[in-house]
């Protein structure tokens, strides 16, 4: 049995322990409430921003754009948005193993742990700008989507997907790859005489607002992302809180048992002597 | 006057949702003002200074990126950025007037940051117009 000032030291680090996962599970919990709200803010813009592109096309019989036209090869960049930092349970590694990457694709990574993993690997990668996730927004978001654009109708790549963790609730998160390039509209029956006035020109508009569409799915992947991260850390946290108090409290018993054996040893050490 | 429903969005969120009689905005082809009864209309915005006049009287605001939609009389602003004027930040735009100006004279710049700097230049430009403090 280890001795009595062993197991108090270990006691103690464990409570010391615990209060850090404690701290780091309450900070979770407070940011996570800013970082669901964010998502709901953000929601409406989306999706006026795809209710119009998809009006544009469908409104217009002889319409093309090479933002729609899937072209030959299979170069893809994928967009990786994970976390900056670890203690978030699977949530890094989760998304990682859900990858599906093939050779020559081009990595875009978000996040310190995305930059950090695919630096060991062979690939290649898109740019390290934007290595913290928590300090990108809305306009580091359109500086990404319009150069995305650009190296797309260069023909950088063919295809551009996203691969984030998606926020269903508190307890529940998703890693999922979205298409975003080209641009897949839903196939309804295109009406002939719309009425819509565009203005210089229909393709015009609709060049023009790729790019934003391109950030606004990129925005809202992110703060699906950061809501994914804080309640990934906070379970974990709360789990890794639980688990320190259980062994605080079977080290406490094995502490007081060691007390208790300790004194009754005494004890008969005293009685032992007064006998003689 | 009469007046129609203006939303106005952003990635932060609804703006504003209510009753406007005018609004004035800088499009890629230059300024337009939108009354009540316009016909549905699509147009990408550019930067610069956006006035509603409501009922209670003209609003001003910095506007930039995005598009301005017309549907059966709903009028919709989806911004990358929208501020009103009362929520510019004057001395941040000052400092980057400053900055951006100071990197167009600088001429061992490359294209981007030519382009980069231009932008930087409109918005503070756009923000301290809409702020009444050039």
């Amino acid at each position: 049995m280890p001795s009595m000032k062993a197991i108090k030291n270990r006691i103690k680090s464990v409570e010391n322990t615990r209060q850090i996962t404690k701290a780091m599970q309450l900070v979770a919990t407070s940011k996570l409430r800013r970082a669901k709200e964010r998502i709901e803010q953000s929601r409406p813009f989306f999706e006026i921003l795809s209710q119009t592109l998809s009006d544009i096309e469908k409104s217009n019989k002889d319409f093309s754009s090479p933002f729609t036209h899937r072209s030959e090869g299979t170069k893809t960049c994928h967009i990786v948005i994970a976390g900056d930092r670890g203690l978030a349970g699977g949530y890094n590694n989760n998304l990682f193993k859900s990858l599906r990457i093939n050779d020559g694709d081009i990595i875009f990574p978000i996040g310190k742990k995305v930059t950090e993993y695919f630096a060991k690997k062979d690939v290649s990668i898109f740019t390290t700008e934007y290595t913290v996730a928590a300090d990108i927004g809305i306009s580091d978001c359109n500086s990404i989507g319009a150069s995305l654009a650009e190296a797309f109708l260069k023909g950088e790549f063919t295809s551009l997907d996203i691969s984030y963790t998606s926020f269903v609730n508190v307890l529940t998160q998703i890693p999922k790859t979205q298409e975003i390039l080209p641009i897949a509209l839903d196939e309804g029956e295109k009406s002939e005489n719309s009425l819509i006035l565009y203005e210089p020109s229909p393709a015009a508009v609709f060049a023009k607002i790729v790019p934003h569409y391109i950030s606004g799915i990129i925005y809202g992947a992110l703060c699906e992302s950061l809501a994914s991260e804080l309640s990934a850390r906070r379970t974990a946290m709360e789990n890794a809180t639980d688990n320190a108090g259980e062994i605080i409290d079977s080290l406490s018993l094995q502490y007081n048992r060691a007390r208790q054996a300790a004194i009754t040893q005494e004890l008969t050490e005293i009685v032992a002597g007064a006998q003689n | 006057m009469n007046t129609f429903q203006l939303q106005i969005v952003t990635p932060d969120g609804l703006l504003y949702d209510g009753e406007a009689q005018k609004i004035i905005l800088r499009t890629t082809e230059g300024d337009v003002g939108i009354l009540a009864n316009h016909c549905d209309y699509v147009t990408p915005l550019s930067i610069g200074i956006a006035r509603i006049i409501t009922d209670d009287g003209e609003r001003k605001a910095a506007c930039s990126g995005g598009m301005l939609s017309v549907t059966d009389g709903l009028v919709r602003v989806i911004a990358s950025t929208f501020e009103w004027a009362e929520d510019i930040d004057v001395e941040r735009a000052k400092r980057a007037k400053t900055k951006a100006e100071a990197r167009l004279e600088n001429h061992n710049r490359s294209e981007y940051e030519y382009k980069l700097a231009q932008i930087k230049l409109k918005k503070s430009l756009a923000r301290l117009g809409a702020s009444g403090r050039r």
